[in-house]
């Protein structure tokens, strides 16, 4: 952990509009909380942080509308620049200061503690929104059901003491005790108001979370949730097909697209497409759920798994004959496959690791001609 | 000022971008269909390289980080996309594009000048 000084005070503080009204609004609850100033487009606001609590979690409970993606560390999308008071970084490490300038005093709101009270510009509409259902907030939760899918993919639950409403697409941040920071995972179910989220892990070598989950975590297991977030949601009531592009455990969020689409009846009148990349036919999951999902939506949802490494086997494809098989990356496969009938009736989820989903845009925008309002994504790191 | 040779007409396909040495400056030439556009290399958003995140559609150049997205025919800004696109004023002769090239366009994302405070504002 490191502390961050603003390298700005004096000159810079004049450009802030000390708007009393707004910093009187701010309660304190406790002399462990520190008053944190936000200069936006959208005028001055601010918030209550405690020492704990990272600025862009504080910020996003209490409503605001703080710019993030990942919300762990990775993408650069929640800067600010710090221009009066310190902060902690909690992980000077992180890959998203190598998008923002440390040197001018910028710091990533999801990496930052505050040690006092302090300012911050911040490059976006910074106001109070509106929540669909709930503010996203901390919750306790317990490990329930771990169930190996692949060689290392892990399905599993995680029971809340207190139910939460999310839109299908969002995602959670976990945090296990002895490991350093939150990792992100996309719900698989659907539910209101509930108490479980299911999620699904891809291992990656080497990784924390993923090494604790493979080998020592067990039913029971306490863990820290913070949630619900993200943008890449799906709204029956905005009335599109669906088209969907996911490689590897990018697949959890539209998991939970396709189920509530599918028990709120969306595919009686809207198509769906699906394209799931994955290396080989061992590392395909959840075939059994999409046979299903196929079946409920009677004709009018097209699964296809693209298998980046080897041509499809007989034996699983077999067992799943509605369910269609093809070999390349998920990108290609979904542009080969979708030539002539990208249509803007259509909204597009992408999600998976960041190549794979930059290539998917780049199929998207490029050959289906489709609008960036009519995309959502997530990058997965 | 002056004028300053990019390249040849044929070198840049339709909706597609290339990056260009001009004379030490870094400029990226669009051929978005209905013509030719020149601008620095660099997304306004989070710097990201165009060459590599620009795609072109529609005479629309979106790039592929966060979806920022400019209509290149009036240099427009699309859906969410907060910063205009600075270009150099481009003209093509015979088969030749060139560019009113009189030092290098930059966003000043970094300097306490007024774009920067017009940036966070
Ligand atoms: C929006 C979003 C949704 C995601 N959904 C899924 C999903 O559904 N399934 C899935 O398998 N993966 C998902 N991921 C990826 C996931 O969050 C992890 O990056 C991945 O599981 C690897 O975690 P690890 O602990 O095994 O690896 P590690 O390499 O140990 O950690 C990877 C990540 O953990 C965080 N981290 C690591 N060290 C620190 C530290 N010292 N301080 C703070 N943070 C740290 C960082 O975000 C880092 O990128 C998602 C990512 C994002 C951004
Ligand atoms: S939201 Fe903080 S780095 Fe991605
Ligand atoms: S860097 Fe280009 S849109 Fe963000």
């Amino acid at each position: 952990m490191t502390t961050i000084s603003s390298n700005r005070t004096g000159t810079s503080s004049s450009n802030l509009r000390t708007d009393e009204d707004v910093i009187d609004q701010v309660v304190r609850p406790s002399n462990d909380t520190c008053l944190v100033e936000v200069q936006s487009k959208a005028g001055l606001t601010a918030f209550a942080c405690s020492k704990n609590e990272s600025l862009l979690l504080a910020g996003l409970r209490q409503g605001l509308t703080l710019p993030y993606e990942c919300a762990s560390g990775t993408c650069g999308s929640c800067r600010a620049r710090l221009d009066s008071g310190d902060v902690a970084n909690c992980w000077p490490d992180a890959p998203g200061h190598m998008k923002i300038k440390p040197a001018k005093g910028d710091i990533l709101m999801c990496q930052s503690r505050p040690l006092g009270d302090c300012s911050l510009r911040v490059p976006a509409n910074v106001v109070e929104g509106f929540a669909r259902y709930e503010l996203p907030t901390h919750h306790n939760g317990r490990i329930e059901r771990l169930d190996r899918l692949t060689s290392d993919v892990i399905h599993f639950d995680v029971v809340l003491a207190e139910p939460m409403s999310f839109d299908a697409g969002q995602f959670v941040l976990l945090q296990i005790p002895g490991l350093e920071g939150m990792r992100a995972y996309s719900m698989v179910n659907y539910e209101r108001r509930t108490r479980r989220l299911s999620l699904v892990v891809k291992r990656k070598p080497g990784g924390g979370f993923g090494d604790w989950l493979f080998e020592r975590a067990a039913a029971a297991d306490k863990i820290d949730v913070f949630g619900p977030l993200g943008s890449a949601t799906f709204h029956p009531d905005e009335g599109h097909d669906l088209l969907m592009v996911a490689g590897g455990s990018g697949i959890a969020g539209m998991m939970s697209i396709l189920e509530r689409a599918t028990n709120e009846g969306h595919f009686e009148s809207h198509r769906g497409h699906v394209f799931f990349g994955v290396r080989t036919v061992d590392d395909c999951f959840y075939l059994d759920k999409f046979s299903r999902y196929v079946d409920r939506a009677r004709g009018n949802l097209e699964v296809t798994i693209a298998l980046s490494d080897a041509p499809p086997q007989g034996p699983v494809e077999g067992a799943h004959p509605d369910i269609r098989f093809a070999t390349g990356l998920v990108h290609e496969v979904c542009g080969r496959d979708m030539q002539g009938r990208f249509s803007d009736r259509m909204m597009s989820y992408l999600a998976g690791p960041p190549p794979m989903v930059d290539g998917a845009l780049r199929t998207l925008i490029g050959t289906g001609k489709v609008t960036p309002d009519r995309i959502r994504y997530d990058k997965f790191g | 000022m002056s004028w300053k040779y990019l390249c040849e007409v044929s070198d840049v396909e339709t909706n597609s971008v290339k990056l260009i040495d001009v004379d030490g400056v870094s400029v990226l030439v669009a051929n978005y269909g209905g013509g030719f556009r020149a601008m620095p290399p660099i997304c306004p958003h989070m710097e990201e390289p165009l060459a590599e995140s620009g795609v072109i559609a529609n005479c629309i150049l979106t790039c592929t980080k966060h979806l920022w997205a400019w209509d290149l025919r009036n240099l427009s800004m699309i859906g969410e996309t907060e910063r205009d696109l600075k270009t150099y004023e481009v003209k093509q002769e015979g088969d030749k594009v060139l560019a009113l090239i009189d030092g290098e366009l930059t966003y000043d994302f970094d300097e306490e000048g007024d774009d920067d405070d017009d940036f966070f504002k």
